[in-house]
């Protein structure tokens, strides 16, 4: 099901948390509303599933108006952050529910409903599970019952809250590419919601980036890190160094772009090392330009570390920087209203 | 050698705070309760039967359970009800409710009594309103009924309203986005998740009832065979000096509200026990 979001605004009292908002999202599309807290995500991702009101604009499914349509009508698989599985039902019960609670004409008989419930447990790897209460399961198993009950329903579109942000990094790890698994066998319209940038361009086929109630850039995750429109977008899909020059102006480039030598060459800079922290199969150098006395980061694998290397605090090193990016003045403010 | 590390608890020994919480409960409950039962056994095994199963206190044994149990249910009812207004809606005058809900507690029960049975009566202000319908209702098991509710109302919203508080919105969110209505939201999501929370404060209401003596003897008329409650039976039999009597009474009256209780808290344990395992 496509989805058109037509000039939508939303405040809470005084806060407006969606400010004139328009998107159109593809029927089938996997898509990432990405953006740091209080930046209205959340808000949007629950003005689709209607449950919260309009202030103005329309939210239109598959051209037909919306807007007015209660939570029940519209049709949604919702997943929760916090999972809000039913803690007196059973996994069974809690999947079912869904079936259950339709009209009576419409309700599926006994048996398909059970049919429906093992097939959708089997569907997410928990069959053996059915008789446990939630209290009994693990964080990502809960999630996914969580998934398996969203779908019960045949929703066509399906929305999540950030649906990782209470697991572990390494259940995390997992359930992005079980839940990207899933999409592509369903294919039916997914929007989710996170403040992890990796997540989002992991995940997605368009990533959305939202700051402040507004969207300030729409794009595949390719485009929006390679070709982000401004500086906010390029802060927040990765690591960043930010230099001032002489004239106020602000340029930037990403840490793994800093390329460090032992010696001067062309245009390359003096720099100190600070702080030299390995992550895995990279090192992270923080070193302080000689010239300018500014502190910036450079990242390389372990390789690249090898040749420069070992480094200790206060070696000297040659930093060129090769890809500075500057966005213009304009965006200055907007920076310095999220710093 | 390793040696064990013994966890570190807040409260200073097993052994201590057992043998405390035995002492406090002997001194304040087991001891009292254990010469109630010697006092009754003074009397013959015949004597006893005589006079448990007088036709008056048989009559007294049922008025009081079937009023209490209904006292109680409507205080889960309405308790709930009340409750729910406290905790889901903002209103002028909110926290004076609040503090209202209290007052059973504190009030003296006879001075309860007293103000019940002045509007209750046939020529109260809402007893002259009944009247005419050939309702009565002080000097009934009405009446009685409605004393209990009084002093037992504040046991369920006490209970129900930290519950209901802590219950998270997204359930009921969650039950909407699976296409469930307002009814079947509250019968099927917020009902069960209260249940065990009012259980409980049916119990506390149930058993306060049970034992209610104060307000209900002066609403109720004390007519024997119609409006004696226990309690009055037992006060009765010690004003003429039959102390072995009244612990007889008494004692019946303590087993019988054990089982209930006791019956009561299993259930509301095995509810609670599915779905709060750790």
């Amino acid at each position: 099901m496509g989805i058109t979001i037509e000039k939508v605004s939303k405040a809470f009292g005084d806060f407006a948390a969606i400010k004139d908002v328009q998107l159109e999202i593809p029927s089938g599309d996997f898509i990432a509303l990405l953006g740091p807290s209080g930046s209205g995500k959340t808000t949007l991702l629950r003005l689709i599933a209607g449950l919260e009101s309009l202030d103005s604009g329309k939210i239109l499914f598959n051209d037909i108006d919306y807007s007015n349509k209660t939570v029940k009508e519209r049709k949604v698989g919702f997943v929760f952050q916090h999972y809000a599985l039913f803690k007196h039902m059973t996994i069974f019960e809690n999947i079912a529910f869904g079936l259950k609670v339709r009209p009576f004409k419409l309700r599926p008989s006994n048996q398909e409903i059970k049919e429906r419930v093992y097939s959708l447990l089997k569907f997410v790897q928990l069959e053996h599970m059915a008789d446990r209460y939630p209290s009994q399961l693990s964080g990502g198993q809960k999630q996914r019952i969580a998934l398996a009950r969203a779908l019960a329903v045949e929703p066509e579109v399906l929305l999540l809250d950030e649906p990782f942000g209470a697991l572990d990094a390494k259940v995390r790890q997992e359930l992005r590419h079980w839940l990207r698994e899933i999409h592509e066998k369903l294919n039916i319209t997914t929007i989710f919601v996170t403040h992890d940038q990796e997540e989002a361009l992991e995940m997605a086929d368009t990533i959305v980036v939202m700051n402040q109630g507004q969207i300030e850039q729409i794009g595949s995750p390719d485009e929006v890190y390679h070709h982000p429109v401004n500086a906010f977008v390029y802060r927040f899909l990765g690591r960043v160094n930010e230099f001032i020059d002489s004239e106020n102006e602000v340029t930037y480039i990403r840490p793994h772009e800093v390329v460090l030598r032992k010696s001067a060459q062309g245009n390359s800079v003096p720099a100190k090392v600070l702080h030299v922290h390995s992550v895995g199969s990279l090192v992270r150098i923080q070193l302080n330009r000689l010239d300018t006395n500014a502190l910036f980061e450079a990242e390389v694998n372990t390789e690249k570390y090898q040749e420069i290397g070992p480094l200790k605090k206060g070696d000297l090193l040659y930093a060129t920087f090769s890809n500075l990016v500057a966005f213009g003045n304009e965006q200055k403010e907007a920076l310095t209203a999220i710093l | 050698m390793v040696k064990k590390i013994k966890p570190q608890r807040v409260l200073p020994g097993f052994g201590l705070s057992m043998g405390y919480t035995i002492i406090y409960l002997s001194l304040i409950i087991l001891i009292p309760i254990t010469v109630l039962f010697l006092k009754a056994s003074t009397l013959s095994l015949s004597d006893i039967w005589q006079t448990v199963t007088d036709d008056r206190v048989v009559a007294s044994y049922k008025l009081t359970f079937y009023s209490s149990f209904v006292a109680a249910v409507v205080n889960a009812v309405f308790g709930t009800l009340i409750a729910w207004v406290l905790v889901k809606y903002q209103f002028p005058g909110k926290k004076i409710i609040d503090a209202l809900v209290d007052l059973p507690f504190a009030l003296p029960t006879a001075v309860a009594g007293i103000a019940l049975t002045t509007i209750y009566a046939p020529n109260g202000w809402i007893g002259q309103l009944f009247e005419p319908m050939g309702v009565r209702i002080a000097f009934t098991p009405i009446g009685i009924m409605i004393a209990l509710t009084f002093i037992g109302l504040p046991f369920v919203v006490r209970t129900v309203q930290p519950v209901l508080q802590d219950f998270d919105r997204q359930y009921e969110e969650a039950a909407s986005t699976l296409g469930a209505n307002s009814i079947q939201i509250f019968f099927k999501i917020i009902l069960p998740t209260l249940f065990p929370a009012i259980l409980t404060g049916f119990a506390l209401a149930f058993a306060r009832a049970l034992g209610e003596y104060g307000s209900v003897v002066f609403i109720s008329g004390n007519m024997p065979m119609k409006t004696e409650i226990v309690p009055l039976l037992i006060v009765t039999k010690l004003e003429q000096f039959d102390y072995a009597g009244a612990a007889a009474i008494a004692s019946v009256m303590l087993i019988f509200s054990f089982i209930l209780l006791f019956a009561i808290n299993f259930w509301q344990w095995r509810i609670s026990k599915k779905h709060q395992v750790a």
